[in-house]
């Protein structure tokens, strides 16, 4: 019993981060058609970013490496990716992707593997990050929140709720509650519907569309920084930018996007818990070695029985 | 109202059938003259040149007859089909592995040893032969298996069916157990050693005798240039196109686009397996992470280069891509990363490929049997009368 | 939205049925979300019928259209061609029962040749196995020639064979639309739909093209029915009219009786139907 709560912790941290990232492949979808395939390295970026920037950061405000510094420092690398995450996710779209914007999604298709193969392989580069992996100095302790007993005698069960496992919550969840708020409530996240249900009809209606797609690339890159500061602080060892390991996390975030309905924000949230779900209680019961395998499993039964997703509409091409 | 008659334009588009076809013999048996031919050339080579394993250029020649085998297989799916798969490595991995398995414990079963046994076309490697063979079949399964999603996706998410599709495939052989090296083990092993099949797991699997030579090499890529060819040449090659440049409309004219796509696939992974068997039998090892996507990337990107559905483009990309690199060994870390400028750079200024749609042959001014204009004024639809008989 | 009103099917006149019915359309429907874009079509098209489908922009000609050739599946209703039931059918196994189609928004395979084009058409009936093909044997090698031959006729009965090789990308808009019809021909259809086959042409063109759906409707034994905007085109050649408005059937008649409905007058506001 206390191994099935235990899993579902875990389950609920990892399918926060596994939305935060799936709401980046949904929303570019969502507006622009096609998978961007960069959005991965993204948050491969978020993550040594945040390791790079720590390793700057913190000797030269004093800290050690090996000591756990003020919550602020924390708060300054995850702003800082974000923001630098956010950058590279709007150059990406106004210099590979924007000039195909009426090109055929295949051609944009190849193009976003390309970018993530620049990506992965640049992060390679000596003198960026490296082609070895490193170790995040540790921002936060992680000690355990509480610990809830239950069960008597022979049976008794131990639950430990980590901080790591709710900062990760926590942060995934009012990040994903702030961008609800940006496209459901503003301006803007009109617009951004407006043009994922007919880009045509929303130039025509003045709203501008370039600007709106920047808009989206950076919204969606900084969640996936987020997502990649959030990892490296339960995961502490970083794989190197090229390494399998991120392939298959991208990978399964937009499975999780598609298993929601691809182009639904609250689709991808959903999805995300799902995969993580069928992940993490599949590795528990059945065997860890084949966790991936359950993850695609999954998305092909969905694709079979329900191509749109859980939450997504069918679509009809115009004849 | 006149036109030339059916019968002297029939004659004409006789002669158009016949000089655009390869073979332009009545017997069916001429059809196998492409192939024999270049199997006299692979044999050639094969006597003329030395060693893969004493020459490096010799060897350099052999690994490229393999990709191209790889690019063209996979240009069917991707160039002429318009299909995207991203995981070709994946049939060219579980190709090399069934093949491995049959030769390496077919020889320890039936020689004694895991040596290569025989000599040119001795019994050993007509063992390497079938073995190639069924890791080409057993991937054309697999295709099967990856191709069905393809009926209700469209392009963008077969990608990442078949991008999962080959990382699923490296998870499962990381799980396999390591190779039986002794004989008599293997003699005496019972199902709990051999089934899941020992393969040597995440290590990979070491070991297999190495057969492969230029004959087979190029006896392998001439079959496969011949089939891409006529695929490409034929009805069934015209439909896989019309699939690739509108569905809706290749449907409207009663193609059915489902069974194309499956067929695009299954004869893309049947090559892609046979050439996982000779890249295996050439290095005489195979390795779960063979099948993961990078190894991928590879071929897609040759097909990309070269163009669309062209024979030759990719053919020629494929020799451009795997040449090159074995020269420029110094840039090894950057090569990936030229790869990948060349991709964005491509789309953004000739995105339909080096040759495009067009195969090399195309670009000389070739002399075409012209049909005879009709003498009647061109207007925008002078049907004959309803009294004069169509064919 | 303007309020339609529940309008019968058969508004004015009975269907006019010449002969025996080839087609047969059965109050078929469809909606899309909350939008019912066509509700209880019915039709009967005789053999070798030319009937016209008209209605404003976004009456639901085209979607009758998919609905017909398996694009969209009807929610309701029933077809048939000859007694050959086809709805819920895929859109390739409709083509080869024998209804074809063009396309509003021409739909060639661009980086085809023209002869390509119709080749492919034409394969319909008689697709060899991939065996055959990779081993060019002769049988296989005769029906090639034959498709080869029977394209070139069709070309020729149109006068595009100069163009056999050209890519159809780079026909003319006007050699575009005739191709479509080509290729349409090609797959030897019992019913021909035309999607505004006229759109784009100048008077004379279409003069001609007025003429020539007669004389294909005649000479391939086919039944028409032809979506067009241009009401001259509709009046003068066809038997039968239907007129679509908002997805509903506002009238059916011979051209005079749809001319004269007022229905269908205020479904076009009075325009292009009243200047003849």
């Amino acid at each position: 019993m206390s191994d099935f709560a235990q899993t579902l912790i875990t389950a609920i941290a990892i399918g926060s981060l596994y939305a935060l990232i799936a709401l980046g492949y949904t929303m570019v979808y969502g507006i622009l058609k096609f998978i961007n395939f960069a959005h991965s390295d993204i948050v491969v970026l978020g993550a040594w970013s945040s390791y790079s920037l720590a390793v700057k950061l913190m000797p030269a405000l004093g800290y050690s490496l090996d000591a756990v510094p003020p919550i602020w420092v924390s708060v300054v690398i995850l702003i800082a990716a974000m923001v630098f995450c956010g950058a590279i996710g709007f150059s990406i779209e106004r210099l590979a992707y924007r000039p195909l914007r009426r090109a055929p999604r295949l051609n944009v298709l190849i193009t976003a593997i390309g970018v993530s193969l620049l990506l992965q392989n640049v992060g390679q580069l000596s003198f960026v990050f490296g082609a070895s992996p490193q170790d995040m100095p540790p921002l936060l302790s992680d000690r355990t929140l509480t610990t809830i007993t239950f069960g008597e005698g022979e049976s008794v069960h131990q639950l430990v709720i980590g901080l790591v496992d709710v900062v990760i919550f926590a942060t995934a969840t009012s990040l994903m509650l702030i961008m609800q708020y940006l496209v459901f409530h503003t301006k803007l996240g009109v617009a951004m519907r407006a043009v994922s249900f007919n880009t045509e009809t929303a130039a025509l209606m003045g709203i501008h569309v370039d600007r709106v797609v920047s808009f989206t690339f950076v919204l969606g890159s900084t969640l996936a920084a987020a997502a990649g500061f959030l990892i490296v602080m339960k995961y502490p060892s970083i794989s190197q930018p090229a390494h399998t390991i991120w392939v298959l996390l991208g990978l399964k975030a937009f499975v999780a996007a598609v298993i929601g309905g691809i182009g639904n924000v609250r689709g991808a949230v959903l999805g995300g818990f799902v995969i993580a779900f069928v992940e993490q209680f599949g590795a528990f019961y059945i065997s860890s070695s084949y966790r991936d395998v359950y993850v695609f499993a999954l998305l092909i039964l969905i694709l079979l029985v329900k191509p749109s997703g859980l939450l997504g509409s069918p679509l009809r091409e115009k004849v | 109202m006149s036109h030339s008659s059916p019968e002297t334009n029939a004659d004409i588009s006789n002669a158009e059938a016949m000089t655009s076809m390869p073979s332009r013999f009545g017997n069916a048996w001429t059809a196998l003259i492409p192939i024999a031919i270049g199997i006299a050339i692979a044999m050639l080579l094969h006597f003329l040149l030395p060693s893969p394993q004493k020459n490096y250029y010799v060897k350099v020649a052999q690994i490229t007859g393999i990709v191209i085998v790889l690019a063209v297989s996979l240009n069917i799916v991707n160039g002429m089909t318009g299909q995207f798969s991203i995981g070709h490595a994946g049939f060219m991995t579980l190709g090399g592995y069934m093949s491995a398995t049959i030769t390496y414990y077919g020889s320890m079963l039936l020689w004694g040893s895991t040596a290569k046994h025989g000599g040119f076309l001795g019994s050993g490697e007509w063992l390497f032969a079938a073995s190639c063979l069924a890791g080409g079949l057993f991937a054309a399964v697999a295709g099967y298996v990856v191709g069905l999603p393809s009926l209700r996706l469209r392009g963008d998410y077969l990608a990442i069916v078949t991008l999962g599709f080959g990382e699923i495939i490296r998870v499962v052989l990381q799980q396999t157990a390591k190779v039986i090296e002794d004989p008599d083990v293997l003699a005496n092993a019972g199902v709990a050693e051999l089934v899941p099949p020992p393969l040597g797991g995440s290590l990979g699997f070491s070991g297999i005798p190495k057969y492969t030579s230029l004959f087979w090499v190029y006896a392998i890529l001439t079959a496969t240039l011949v089939v891409a060819w006529r695929l490409k040449s034929s009805s069934i090659g015209r439909a896989m196109i019309s699939v690739r440049e509108d569905e809706i409309a290749a449907q409207a004219m009663g193609v059915n686009i489902a069974r194309k796509k499956v067929m695009a696939f299954v004869i893309a992974a049947f090559f892609a397996g046979i050439g996982g068997g000779l890249f295996a039998h050439s290095t005489g090892a195979v390795s779960p992470k063979d099948a993961g996507f990078q190894q991928s990337f590879d071929f897609v990107i040759m097909t990309v280069l070269g163009g669309r559905g062209s024979i030759s483009g990719v053919t020629i990309a494929a020799i451009l891509l795997t040449v090159l690199p074995e020269l420029l060994r110094d840039f090894e870390q950057y090569r990936l990363i030229i790869y990948a400028l060349l991709l964005v750079i491509m789309m953004l200024v000739r995105p339909q490929g080096l040759l495009g749609i067009h195969e090399i042959w195309d670009l000389w001014p070739r002399r075409r049997a012209t049909v005879p204009a009709p003498t009647a004024t061109s207007s925008v639809a002078s049907l004959p009368t309803p009294s004069q008989e169509l064919k | 939205m303007r309020n339609t009103p529940a309008a019968t099917p058969t508004a004015t006149g009975r269907p006019a049925i010449s002969s025996e019915t080839l087609l047969n359309i059965d109050a078929i429907g469809i909606s899309f979300g909350g939008l019912k874009a066509v509700q209880e079509f019915s039709l009967q098209l005789p053999a070798a019928g030319l009937f016209g489908l008209i209605g404003p922009n976004g009456a639901g000609k085209t979607t009758v259209f998919n609905l017909l050739t398996g694009v969209y599946q009807p929610d309701c209703g029933e077809i048939h061609l000859a007694s050959r039931r086809l709805s819920r059918r895929k859109p390739h196994e409709i083509t080869a029962a024998g209804i074809a189609r063009t396309f509003q928004n021409i739909r060639l395979f661009p980086d085809l040749s023209v002869l390509d084009n119709v080749r492919l058409a034409g394969q319909l009936h008689n697709q060899h196995g991939l065996l055959s093909t990779l081993l060019r044997t002769r049988s296989h090698r005769r029906e090639e020639q034959v498709l080869q031959e029977k394209a070139f006729d069709l070309l020729q009965v149109f006068e595009l064979q100069d163009r056999a090789y050209e890519l159809a990308s780079n026909l003319s808009y006007g050699h575009q639309r005739k191709l479509e019809i080509v290729r349409a021909l090609a797959t030897n259809p019992k019913v021909l739909l035309l999607d505004e086959p006229a759109a784009g042409l100048n008077p004379r063109e279409k003069k001609l093209l007025a003429h020539s759906i007669q004389q294909i409707r005649d000479r391939f034994q086919v039944a028409v029915l032809l979506i067009e905007h241009d009401m001259p085109l509709v009046m003068e050649i066809c038997e039968s009219i239907i007129v679509l408005d908002h997805g509903v059937t506002i009238c059916k008649g011979t051209p005079r009786e749809v001319q004269n409905d007022d229905r269908v007058i205020a479904a076009y506001l009075g325009s292009g139907l009243t200047d003849d």
